[in-house]
Protein backbone atom coordinates (compact mmCIF):
# COMPACT_ATOMS: atom_id res chain seq x y z
CA UNK A 1 0.00 0.00 0.00
CA UNK A 2 1.26 3.39 -0.68
CA UNK A 3 2.90 5.88 2.62
CA UNK A 4 -0.26 8.16 2.60
CA UNK A 5 0.79 11.70 2.26
CA UNK A 6 4.87 10.68 3.59
CA UNK A 7 3.57 9.64 7.59
CA UNK A 8 5.42 5.99 7.51
CA UNK A 9 6.73 5.02 9.42
CA UNK A 10 4.97 6.59 12.25
CA UNK A 11 5.97 7.38 15.37
CA UNK A 12 4.69 5.50 18.88
CA UNK A 13 2.47 8.35 19.47
CA UNK A 14 0.85 8.96 16.04
CA UNK A 15 0.13 5.35 15.59
CA UNK A 16 -1.04 4.60 19.13
CA UNK A 17 -3.52 7.71 19.02
CA UNK A 18 -4.59 6.39 15.40
CA UNK A 19 -5.56 2.94 16.66
CA UNK A 20 -7.50 4.67 19.78
CA UNK A 21 -9.58 6.35 17.41
CA UNK A 22 -10.01 3.74 15.26
CA UNK A 23 -11.96 1.80 17.79
CA UNK A 24 -14.23 5.22 18.08
CA UNK A 25 -14.08 8.92 18.33
CA UNK A 26 -12.76 10.24 21.34
CA UNK A 27 -11.22 13.30 23.43
CA UNK A 28 -7.79 14.35 24.10
CA UNK A 29 -7.83 12.58 27.66
CA UNK A 30 -9.63 9.10 26.54
CA UNK A 31 -6.72 9.39 24.44
CA UNK A 32 -4.38 9.23 26.76
CA UNK A 33 -5.76 6.69 28.78
CA UNK A 34 -6.25 4.55 25.93
CA UNK A 35 -2.78 4.68 24.78
CA UNK A 36 -1.67 4.04 28.29
CA UNK A 37 -3.65 0.87 28.71
CA UNK A 38 -2.75 -0.53 25.08
CA UNK A 39 0.65 -0.17 25.86
CA UNK A 40 0.52 -1.84 29.40
CA UNK A 41 1.66 1.54 30.62
CA UNK A 42 4.62 1.93 29.05
CA UNK A 43 3.70 5.10 26.80
CA UNK A 44 2.16 7.85 28.33
CA UNK A 45 1.80 10.80 26.06
CA UNK A 46 2.97 14.20 27.77
CA UNK A 47 0.19 16.72 26.98
CA UNK A 48 2.55 18.61 24.53
CA UNK A 49 3.60 15.78 22.69
CA UNK A 50 -0.12 14.65 22.75
CA UNK A 51 -1.51 18.48 21.19
CA UNK A 52 1.51 18.52 18.52
CA UNK A 53 0.59 15.14 17.40
CA UNK A 54 -3.37 15.77 17.22
CA UNK A 55 -2.60 19.01 15.28
CA UNK A 56 -0.26 17.33 12.86
CA UNK A 57 -2.90 14.51 12.33
CA UNK A 58 -5.63 17.35 11.84
CA UNK A 59 -3.61 19.01 9.17
CA UNK A 60 -2.28 15.64 7.36
CA UNK A 61 -6.21 15.01 7.37
CA UNK A 62 -6.02 11.44 8.95
CA UNK A 63 -8.29 12.82 11.71
CA UNK A 64 -10.91 15.27 11.58
CA UNK A 65 -13.06 17.13 14.47
CA UNK A 66 -16.12 15.26 15.70
CA UNK A 67 -19.07 16.91 16.79
CA UNK A 68 -19.96 15.56 20.35
CA UNK A 69 -23.15 14.74 21.75
CA UNK A 70 -25.79 17.00 22.60
CA UNK A 71 -24.98 18.67 25.90
CA UNK A 72 -21.69 17.42 26.28
CA UNK A 73 -19.07 19.80 27.16
CA UNK A 74 -18.36 22.03 24.28
CA UNK A 75 -14.66 22.90 24.94
CA UNK A 76 -14.03 19.45 25.32
CA UNK A 77 -13.02 18.74 21.60
CA UNK A 78 -13.68 14.94 20.39
CA UNK A 79 -11.86 13.65 17.20
CA UNK A 80 -12.70 10.90 15.23
CA UNK A 81 -10.26 8.43 12.11
CA UNK A 82 -10.75 9.27 8.71
CA UNK A 83 -10.52 6.96 5.96
CA UNK A 84 -6.96 8.36 5.33
CA UNK A 85 -5.89 8.01 8.30
CA UNK A 86 -7.22 4.14 8.29
CA UNK A 87 -5.46 3.56 5.57
CA UNK A 88 -2.01 4.67 7.21
CA UNK A 89 -2.98 2.77 9.78
CA UNK A 90 -3.62 -0.42 7.97
CA UNK A 91 -0.13 0.73 5.51
CA UNK A 92 1.68 0.84 9.24
CA UNK A 93 0.71 -2.49 10.39
CA UNK A 94 1.71 -4.38 6.95
CA UNK A 95 5.30 -2.50 7.04
CA UNK A 96 5.56 -3.62 10.82
CA UNK A 97 4.40 -7.16 9.84
CA UNK A 98 6.64 -7.17 7.86
CA UNK A 99 9.44 -5.75 9.98
CA UNK A 100 8.35 -8.65 12.74
CA UNK A 101 8.27 -11.40 9.62
CA UNK A 102 11.55 -10.62 8.64
CA UNK A 103 13.07 -10.68 11.97
CA UNK A 104 11.52 -13.62 13.49
CA UNK A 105 12.73 -16.03 10.38
CA UNK A 106 16.51 -15.20 11.27
CA UNK A 107 16.12 -15.01 14.89
CA UNK A 108 14.30 -18.47 15.46
CA UNK A 109 16.13 -20.24 12.93
CA UNK A 110 19.20 -19.36 14.71
CA UNK A 111 17.41 -20.72 17.54
CA UNK A 112 16.23 -23.90 16.51
CA UNK B 1 -5.69 42.26 52.56
CA UNK B 2 -3.81 39.51 53.99
CA UNK B 3 -3.78 38.43 50.14
CA UNK B 4 -1.43 41.06 48.90
CA UNK B 5 0.73 40.63 51.33
CA UNK B 6 1.89 36.99 50.33
CA UNK B 7 2.52 38.04 47.01
CA UNK B 8 6.63 38.65 46.19
CA UNK B 9 8.32 40.22 43.19
CA UNK B 10 11.60 38.42 41.78
CA UNK B 11 13.70 40.01 39.11
CA UNK B 12 15.32 36.90 36.43
CA UNK B 13 15.79 37.79 32.83
CA UNK B 14 15.54 34.87 30.55
CA UNK B 15 15.34 34.45 26.67
CA UNK B 16 13.22 32.02 25.10
CA UNK B 17 16.20 29.51 24.51
CA UNK B 18 16.81 29.38 28.07
CA UNK B 19 13.38 28.37 28.71
CA UNK B 20 14.43 25.09 30.53
CA UNK B 21 16.64 27.28 32.86
CA UNK B 22 14.02 29.19 33.49
CA UNK B 23 11.59 26.88 34.66
CA UNK B 24 14.10 25.03 36.56
CA UNK B 25 14.42 28.03 38.62
CA UNK B 26 10.51 28.97 39.17
CA UNK B 27 10.39 25.36 40.51
CA UNK B 28 13.27 25.93 42.66
CA UNK B 29 11.56 28.66 44.19
CA UNK B 30 8.32 26.76 44.46
CA UNK B 31 10.19 24.10 46.55
CA UNK B 32 10.88 27.15 49.04
CA UNK B 33 7.84 27.79 48.99
CA UNK B 34 7.32 30.93 46.50
CA UNK B 35 4.38 29.98 43.69
CA UNK B 36 4.48 31.53 40.43
CA UNK B 37 1.60 33.51 39.69
CA UNK B 38 1.63 36.06 36.58
CA UNK B 39 5.30 37.50 35.34
CA UNK B 40 7.73 37.24 32.31
CA UNK B 41 10.67 37.79 30.58
CA UNK B 42 12.72 40.17 33.59
CA UNK B 43 9.97 39.94 36.75
CA UNK B 44 7.53 37.51 37.98
CA UNK B 45 5.41 37.78 41.26
CA UNK B 46 5.11 34.70 43.80
CA UNK B 47 3.20 33.83 45.92
CA UNK B 48 4.09 32.94 49.27
CA UNK B 49 2.41 29.50 50.82
CA UNK B 50 4.60 26.98 52.67
CA UNK B 51 1.93 23.76 52.59
CA UNK B 52 2.23 23.53 49.25
CA UNK B 53 4.85 22.76 46.52
CA UNK B 54 4.72 22.57 42.17
CA UNK B 55 6.27 21.29 39.21
CA UNK B 56 6.22 23.87 36.87
CA UNK B 57 6.28 23.44 32.88
CA UNK B 58 6.55 26.19 30.27
CA UNK B 59 5.40 25.53 26.90
CA UNK B 60 5.95 27.65 23.74
CA UNK B 61 2.65 28.30 21.58
CA UNK B 62 2.40 30.70 19.38
CA UNK B 63 -0.58 32.51 17.74
CA UNK B 64 -3.53 30.08 19.62
CA UNK B 65 -7.01 31.80 18.43
CA UNK B 66 -9.62 31.90 21.03
CA UNK B 67 -10.88 28.74 20.01
CA UNK B 68 -7.59 27.07 19.72
CA UNK B 69 -6.59 28.32 23.03
CA UNK B 70 -9.55 27.15 24.92
CA UNK B 71 -9.03 23.31 22.78
CA UNK B 72 -5.37 23.63 24.25
CA UNK B 73 -6.00 24.50 28.11
CA UNK B 74 -8.42 21.89 28.53
CA UNK B 75 -6.59 19.02 26.73
CA UNK B 76 -3.37 20.25 29.30
CA UNK B 77 -6.17 20.55 32.33
CA UNK B 78 -7.20 17.08 31.37
CA UNK B 79 -3.89 15.93 31.44
CA UNK B 80 -3.76 16.95 34.99
CA UNK B 81 -2.17 20.69 34.02
CA UNK B 82 -3.17 23.69 36.07
CA UNK B 83 -3.11 26.79 33.74
CA UNK B 84 -0.94 29.46 35.87
CA UNK B 85 -0.80 32.12 33.36
CA UNK B 86 0.77 33.37 30.31
CA UNK B 87 4.14 35.77 29.57
CA UNK B 88 3.07 37.27 26.21
CA UNK B 89 1.04 35.57 23.98
CA UNK B 90 3.97 32.88 22.99
CA UNK B 91 4.70 31.35 26.80
CA UNK B 92 1.96 29.02 28.55
CA UNK B 93 2.96 28.47 32.14
CA UNK B 94 1.41 25.13 34.03
CA UNK B 95 1.73 23.71 36.93
CA UNK B 96 0.47 20.17 38.80
CA UNK B 97 1.28 19.00 42.61
CA UNK B 98 4.57 18.11 43.58
CA UNK B 99 5.23 14.23 44.33
CA UNK B 100 8.78 13.15 44.85
CA UNK B 101 8.48 9.96 42.87
CA UNK B 102 7.61 11.64 39.33
CA UNK B 103 9.07 13.84 37.37
CA UNK B 104 6.27 14.92 34.63
CA UNK B 105 7.29 16.19 31.38
CA UNK B 106 4.68 17.88 28.19
CA UNK B 107 7.18 16.14 26.27
CA UNK B 108 7.12 12.67 25.91
CA UNK B 109 8.83 11.71 23.04
CA UNK B 110 11.55 12.72 20.93
CA UNK B 111 9.77 13.39 17.95
CA UNK B 112 7.31 16.09 19.84
CA UNK B 113 10.26 17.48 21.48
CA UNK B 114 12.39 18.21 18.07
CA UNK B 115 8.93 19.88 16.81
CA UNK B 116 8.83 22.27 19.94
CA UNK B 117 12.73 23.39 19.50
CA UNK B 118 11.98 23.67 15.78
CA UNK B 119 8.91 26.23 16.01
CA UNK B 120 11.07 27.58 18.71
CA UNK B 121 13.87 28.24 16.52
CA UNK B 122 11.25 29.70 13.69
CA UNK B 123 9.88 32.49 15.52
CA UNK B 124 13.89 33.67 16.60
CA UNK B 125 14.23 33.20 12.86
CA UNK B 126 12.05 34.87 11.98
CA UNK B 127 12.34 38.10 14.50
CA UNK B 128 15.94 38.22 13.61
CA UNK B 129 14.93 38.51 9.43
CA UNK B 130 12.36 41.13 10.72
CA UNK B 131 14.89 43.48 12.26
CA UNK B 132 17.56 42.91 9.64
CA UNK B 133 14.94 44.23 6.84
CA UNK B 134 13.66 47.21 9.63
CA UNK B 135 17.42 48.18 9.73
CA UNK B 136 18.02 48.14 5.99
CA UNK B 137 14.63 50.47 5.79
CA UNK B 138 15.84 52.61 8.53
CA UNK B 139 19.22 52.31 6.72
CA UNK B 140 18.16 53.97 3.37
CA UNK B 141 15.90 56.57 4.93
CA UNK B 142 18.48 57.81 6.76
CA UNK B 143 21.74 57.97 4.29
CA UNK B 144 20.95 60.57 1.64
CA UNK B 145 20.93 63.06 5.00
CA UNK B 146 23.66 61.41 6.16
CA UNK B 147 26.50 64.50 7.32
CA UNK B 148 28.64 64.44 9.89
CA UNK B 149 26.50 65.38 12.90
CA UNK B 150 24.23 62.16 11.88
CA UNK B 151 26.95 59.57 13.05
CA UNK B 152 26.10 60.94 16.28
CA UNK B 153 22.79 58.45 15.81
CA UNK B 154 24.53 55.99 13.18
CA UNK B 155 26.68 54.62 15.49
CA UNK B 156 24.10 53.80 18.32
CA UNK B 157 21.23 52.94 16.35
CA UNK B 158 24.09 50.15 14.46
CA UNK B 159 25.94 48.86 18.36
CA UNK B 160 22.15 48.17 19.20
CA UNK B 161 21.73 45.91 16.15
CA UNK B 162 24.57 44.13 16.44
CA UNK B 163 23.78 43.50 19.51
CA UNK B 164 20.36 42.25 19.10
CA UNK B 165 21.68 40.09 16.29
CA UNK B 166 24.28 38.82 18.12
CA UNK B 167 21.90 37.32 21.17
CA UNK B 168 19.53 36.24 18.41
CA UNK B 169 22.27 34.57 16.66
CA UNK B 170 23.13 32.74 20.18
CA UNK B 171 19.76 31.58 20.68
CA UNK B 172 19.50 29.39 17.30
CA UNK B 173 23.16 28.46 17.95
CA UNK B 174 21.74 27.18 21.47
CA UNK B 175 18.66 25.76 20.38
CA UNK B 176 20.94 23.94 17.03
CA UNK B 177 22.71 22.39 19.66
CA UNK B 178 19.79 21.11 21.79
CA UNK B 179 18.49 19.81 18.39
CA UNK B 180 21.89 17.95 18.00
CA UNK B 181 21.69 16.69 21.53
CA UNK B 182 18.61 15.50 21.37
CA UNK B 183 18.45 13.43 18.27
CA UNK B 184 22.75 11.60 18.96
Amino acid sequence: MANLKGMLPLTEAFYYILIALYAQPSHGYGIMQEVEGMSGGRVKLGAGTLYTALNALLGKGLIDHYPGPEGTDARRKMYSITQDGRDTVASEMSRLEELLVAGRRIVHSEEA
Amino acid sequence: MGNHARMERKYHLWFSWQYEQEERWINEMSRQGLHWKRGGVIRSEFERDASVRYTYRLDYQLGLGKEKLQEYLELYRDAGWEFAGNCTQAWYYFRREWRPDEDPQLYTDRESLVAHYMRLRRMITVMLLLNLIIMCLNGIGLLPRANGHLWGIYVPVLAIYALLFLLLGIGIVQINRKLKTISS
